[in-house]
């Protein structure tokens, strides 16, 4: 099997109001998906429905990998008042043998000891990005990566997408910057 | 063993989160004696209602927000998707909390205990029975934070307040029966009952109450 997601016809309603119907797709191993639409669309929605934190109202999804899902949302999911250093360890990635390397790449090698309420807004979602950049996933969803980051970060982050694809992960991810690699559209 | 290190760090480096419980139970015992005209025989009599209610608020108290955090900044929704037993998380969560509030308010109230009845026999009695009661009632308010978590802390911890009636009567019952110098021991094993049953349902719900919040 070369396929990580199917969706087959899915549909979400709140409350009354459909926010997306009809939505099909597959997504192949190597391969990424760009979701593109309106504020308020559903684009998140989508997104966290692959993820499987929201069920659709309507339609089928199977996702097809043994391994953890790798998720960026809009929530950072690190503690304001713990260190860089504990917030890494919360995140299991303290051991991870690339740390070292992805914490130079951000500069944020000398920060370890600052808490994180310290930091800027994008040294914080640098450090969430760490989750992504130590990912031991097939599939990575990413909801607005480059919000907050600098276009060097940016660089680097487009770089790690197309390294990750030509080792046969599968990316779904909606962005209103523009990120240079090559993907699938889907509009809703 | 990862997942309670982890709760561990977080609830430690958050003073407020467990010093302040803690401080106001020490100032609920010890504003008690001096705000009421009793005689000792009286103040022996009624202390122990007043440590139950006492164990009771800070409790509700220190669980206002036990998962409310990790569900604003996104960490339930990490647990969620990455761990699959996510009800063993929120059993460690809740274990942790009574280890770092239940248990020295445990220790305290029967410090507090033998300090006013002046019998230390007494406090060897009430210490396992204040124990057993504070994770019965850490299980409990967890569940109504966890119902209310968007909705504002105060509704859900009201609505699982009646379900602690029971213990509140079990715990006078224990207080007769050691008074009187009778077997207590029954009413220790049916709280005992009544926390293995909770440590192993509530969290299980609470993890599908989560679930339906994150959704």
């Amino acid at each position: 099997m070369n396929a990580l997601v199917k969706a087959q016809n899915l549909s979400y309603k709140i409350n009354d109001k459909k926010l997306f119907q009809g939505i099909s797709f597959e997504l192949l191993k190597g391969k990424a998906l760009h979701i593109q639409g309106e504020n308020g669309s559903g684009k998140t929605t989508l997104l966290r429905m692959v993820c499987g934190l929201t069920k659709p109202t309507k339609g089928d999804l199977i996702t097809l990998t043994d391994k953890e899902v790798c998720f960026i949302g809009h929530k950072n999911a690190i503690k304001q008042y713990l260190n860089v250093e504990d917030n890494l360890a919360l995140m299991n990635l303290n051991n991870h043998h690339d740390l070292q390397k992805y914490l130079s790449v951000f500069d944020l090698d000398k920060s370890l000891d600052i808490n994180i309420a310290n930091l800027s807004f994008g040294q914080q979602k640098k450090i969430a990005l760490l989750r992504l950049f130590l990912n031991r996933s097939d599939l990575l969803i990413l909801d607005e990566p480059c919000v907050g980051l600098d276009t060097n970060s940016q660089e680097i982050l487009v770089d790690f997408l197309k390294k990750e694809l030509a080792n046969g992960k599968g990316i779904i991810y909606s962005s209103h910057i523009f990120l240079d690699f090559d993907s699938d559209s889907l509009g809703i | 063993m990862q997942v309670i290190k982890f709760e561990f760090l977080k609830l430690l480096k958050k003073s407020r989160g467990w010093l302040g419980p803690i401080l106001v139970f020490i100032l609920i015992m010890i504003a008690y004696p001096l705000t009421v005209e009793v005689s000792d025989v009286e103040l022996k009599q009624s202390f122990f209602s007043i440590l139950w209610i006492a164990a009771l608020l800070v409790i509700m108290l220190a669980t206002e927000d036990i998962f409310l955090e990790d569900f604003n900044d996104g960490t339930l929704e990490q647990y969620a998707i990455l761990q699959k037993n996510l009800s063993f998380i929120i059993g460690s969560k809740v274990f942790v909390y009574w280890l770092v509030i239940g248990v020295p308010i445990s220790i305290i109230g029967t410090i507090f205990c033998v300090g006013t009845t002046s019998q230390t026999a007494f406090g060897y009695q009430i210490l396992p029975v204040l124990l057993v009661s504070t994770y019965i009632f850490m299980n409990v308010f967890s569940f109504g934070n966890a119902l209310s978590l968007t909705k504002g802390s105060v509704l859900g911890t009201l609505v699982t307040l009646p379900l602690l009636l029971p213990i509140l009567i079990i715990l006078g019952k224990v207080v007769v029966a050691i008074n009187f110098d009778l077997n207590y021991s029954g009413f220790l094993l049916l709280l005992l009952g009544i926390l293995s049953i909770i440590i192993m349902i509530i969290p299980m719900i609470i993890s599908y109450i989560i679930r339906a919040h994150l959704e």
